[in-house]
C-alpha cells in the first residue's frame, strides 16, 4: 500500500513537471533591436517588443524575430576581406559599367537598408539580399549608362547616388517588401584599371598645364616690374643729366660773364692776365717743353727764357 | 476501475497523436497550400492559420508565397545596329496561383525552367530589336516594363506571377571590351596632349606679352630719356649761346685757354713753333 502511495506521487509530480515544462517553452526574448512576430496556427496576430514574453506552447503559436533596428549592408563592385586591417577586393563582374558615351566606369558602392515594415519584411520577401542587391546593381548601371564616363567620375557622382536610392526604394515600395532604402553610396567611382594610367595621365597633364602657367605668371611677375625699376632708373639718370647740363651751362656763362664784365672794362688787360695765367698753369705742370723748330730741330725750352720772353712784355 | 481510467487515457493519447495532426494541418504566412487527394486538388490554401483535411488520405504540397529572384543566366544578344551585348537579367515573381502551378509546372525546378524561357526570349527579342545605345541609356526603363508585361502575359497561365524583370548588368563581350578600352586609352592620351598643347600655349602667351611690355617699357623709358637729355641740352647750349654771343671773340679766346688747360697734361711737351696754340707763347705780342 505503501508503495503504490509512492508511486502515484511520483507520477502525480512527474505529470505536473511535464506539463509546466510544456507551459514554459512559450516563453521567449526579443533583443533590443528586434521585434517578434507571433503566429497562431501559422497565421500572423500580433508583435512583441524587447523583452521576455509569453506565446502559447507548441503547435498553438511561435514567434519569428526579425531585427529591425541594424542597418542591412550590401557591397556592390567590390567584397570586405577583411576588417582589421581593413582590405578589400575589387569585383570587377559587378564593377564594371558602360557609360552613356561607349566608355567604362568601375563603380562601386553601399547600399543600406532596414526593415520599414517587420510583418511585411518576413512575409513576403524571401531573401531580402538578393532582392536589394539585384535591384541597386540594376539601378546604379541604368543611371551610369544615362551620363558620360567624365560625368560618372565627377560632379554626377551624389545625383547618380541620390537618384538610385530613390529608384530602388520605388521598386521596393512596388512590391511592398516592407524595406527602406537609407542610402546609396558611391565608393570608389574610377576608371577600370586597365585604362587607368591613360586616365591619370589626364589629371597629370592638367596639373602640367597649371605649373607652366604659374611660372609664366612668375616669369611674367619677375621680369616687369624689374623693367619698371630699370626704366625708372633710365628717367632719374636723364633728368639729371638734363639738370647737370642746364646747371653747368649756367655755372660756366655765369663765370664767364663775370670775367667778361671785368674783360669789358679793360679788355687788354685781362686778357693778357687770363693768357699768362693759363700759360702758367699749363707750363707749370710740365716737367719739360720741347720746341719743334721750323728746321725740325727739337730743344728744350728753357723757362727762365719764357719769364724773359714774359718779362719783356708787359711786366 | 484504474484499468479503465488508463485505458480511456491511451485511446486518447492515440487520437491525439495521430489522427489530430492527420486530420489537421498549418499554413505559415509565408507558404501557401495545395491539398491533394490521390492526385487531384482537392483544396487551396492561400491564407496562414490552421486548416482541416481528410486524414491519412489527403496529401499537402507547400508552396512558397513570397518574392521570389531568378537569375536569368547572361548571354550574348545581337542588337539592331549589330553589336554584341552580354546582357544579365533577373526576374522577381512568385507563385500567384497554387493550383495551376501544381497542375502545370508540378515543382520549383520546373518552374524556373519556364520563367528563364519565356524572359529570356522576350528580354532577346525586345533588345535585339533596339539599337546598343538605346539599351545602354535610361531608356531601357521602357524596355523592360514590356518584356516585364509580355512575360507577366505568358506566365499568368502558369500560376506565376512576374513582378518585375530588370537588367542586372550590360556588359561588352571581353573581345569588344578590350577594343574599348584600347579606344579609352588613346582619347585620354590624346586629351592629355592637348591639355600640355594648351598649357604651353598659355604659358608663351604669358611669358611673350611680359617681354613685350619690359620692351615697351624700356623702351619708352629711353624715349623719354633722350627728350630729356636733349631738352637739357638744347637750354644748356641757349644759356651758353645767351652769354658768349655777347662777345663771340672773347669767348673763343676764353674758351680755348680752358681747353688747353685740359687737354695738355703730362710730364714733357712738344710744340711746334708755328702751331697756332703757341701764337702766343712765341709772339705775346701779336
Amino acid at each position: 500500500m505503501e508503495r503504490n502511495k509512492m508511486i502515484r506521487t511520483i507520477v502525480i509530480v512527474a505529470i505536473i513537471v511535464a506539463i509546466a515544462g510544456y507551459f514554459a517553452s512559450g516563453v521567449y526574448q526579443i533583443e533590443p533591436s528586434e521585434v517578434g512576430l507571433v503566429k497562431r496556427f501559422g497565421r500572423y496576430v500580433r508583435m512583441a517588443g524587447p523583452g521576455i514574453h509569453y506565446h502559447l506552447p507548441y503547435p498553438f503559436e511561435s514567434v519569428t524575430k526579425t531585427d529591425v533596428l541594424t542597418l542591412r549592408k550590401i557591397e556592390i563592385g567590390f567584397r570586405t576581406v577583411s576588417t582589421a586591417p581593413l582590405t578589400f577586393r575589387e569585383e570587377q563582374e559587378e564593377s564594371l559599367m558602360l557609360t552613356g558615351d561607349g566608355n567604362i566606369a568601375s563603380v562601386e558602392a553601399v547600399v543600406r537598408y532596414r526593415v520599414k515594415d517587420p510583418a511585411k519584411f518576413a512575409f513576403k520577401v524571401l531573401d531580402d539580399y538578393t532582392l536589394v542587391k539585384f535591384f541597386t546593381e540594376s539601378v546604379i548601371r541604368e543611371k551610369v549608362a544615362g551620363r558620360t564616363i567624365d560625368d560618372v567620375l565627377t560632379k554626377e557622382r551624389d545625383v547618380i547616388a541620390n537618384e538610385a536610392a530613390q529608384k530602388i526604394q520605388e521598386l521596393l515600395d512596388e512590391l511592398d517588401a516592407g524595406i527602406s532604402i537609407q542610402g546609396v553610396y558611391l565608393q570608389d567611382v574610377s576608371p577600370p584599371e586597365q585604362v587607368a594610367d591613360a586616365f591619370y595621365d589626364v589629371i597629370n597633364a592638367l596639373q602640367d598645364k597649371e605649373k607652366l602657367i604659374n611660372e609664366a605668371q612668375k616669369y611674367a611677375n619677375d621680369v616687369i616690374p624689374k623693367a619698371e625699376g630699370e626704366a625708372q632708373k633710365i628717367l632719374n639718370e636723364a633728368e639729371a643729366y638734363r639738370q647737370e647740363q642746364i646747371l653747368q651751362a649756367q655755372g660756366e656763362t655765369a663765370r664767364f660773364l663775370q670775367v667778361y664784365e671785368k674783360y669789358k672794362k679793360a679788355p687788354e688787360v685781362t686778357r693778357r692776365r687770363l693768357y699768362l695765367e693759363a700759360l702758367e698753369e699749363i707750363l707749370g705742370s710740365q716737367k719739360d717743353v720741347l720746341l719743334l723748330s721750323q728746321s725740325g730741330q727739337l730743344s728744350i725750352l728753357n723757362l727762365t727764357d719764357i719769364e724773359r720772353l714774359v718779362g719783356g712784355g708787359e711786366k | 476501475m484504474m484499468a479503465k481510467i488508463v485505458g480511456v487515457v491511451i485511446i486518447l493519447a492515440v487520437l491525439f497523436l495521430v489522427i489530430l495532426p492527420s486530420a489537421f494541418f498549418i499554413v505559415d504566412e509565408t507558404k501557401q497550400a495545395v491539398v491533394l487527394r490521390f492526385g487531384e486538388i482537392k483544396q487551396v490554401v492561400t491564407k496562414a492559420g490552421l486548416h482541416v483535411k481528410a486524414p491519412f488520405i489527403d496529401k499537402v504540397v507547400k508552396l512558397e508565397k513570397r518574392f521570389q529572384m531568378y537569375d536569368v543566366k547572361p548571354d550574348v544578344i545581337y542588337t539592331a545596329d549589330k553589336k554584341n551585348v552580354v546582357v544579365d537579367t533577373f526576374a522577381v515573381w512568385r507563385i500567384s496561383d497554387p493550383k495551376v502551378f501544381i497542375e502545370s509546372l508540378k515543382n520549383l525546378a520546373v518552374a524556373k525552367t519556364r520563367i528563364d524561357d519565356v524572359v529570356y526570349s522576350h528580354v532577346r527579342d525586345i533588345f535585339a530589336k533596339h539599337q546598343f545605345d538605346e539599351i545602354v541609356s535610361e531608356k531601357r526603363e521602357a524596355l523592360l516594363q514590356e518584356v516585364t508585361k509580355r512575360s507577366k502575359r505568358d506566365l499568368q497561365d502558369f500560376g506565376v506571377e512576374i513582378l518585375s524583370v530588370r537588367v542586372k548588368r550590360t556588359d561588352l563581350p571581353d573581345e569588344t571590351l578590350n577594343a574599348v578600352f584600347n579606344r579609352m586609352k588613346s582619347e585620354r592620351y590624346q586629351k592629355a596632349a592637348a591639355i600640355r598643347a594648351e598649357g604651353s600655349r598659355e604659358a608663351q602667351k604669358i611669358t611673350s606679352d611680359a617681354d613685350r611690355q619690359v620692351r615697351i617699357i624700356e623702351a619708352e623709358a629711353q624715349k623719354k630719356a633722350e627728350e630729356l637729355k636733349g631738352e637739357g641740352e638744347a637750354i644748356a647750349y641757349e644759356i651758353y649761346a645767351s652769354a658768349y654771343s655777347q662777345d663771340p671773340e672773347f669767348f673763343s679766346f676764353w674758351r680755348s685757354l680752358q681747353a688747353y688747360r685740359k687737354a695738355i697734361p703730362g710730364d714733357y711737351i712738344i710744340l711746334d713753333e708755328r702751331s697756332e696754340f703757341l701764337k702766343y707763347l712765341l709772339n705775346p705780342t701779336q
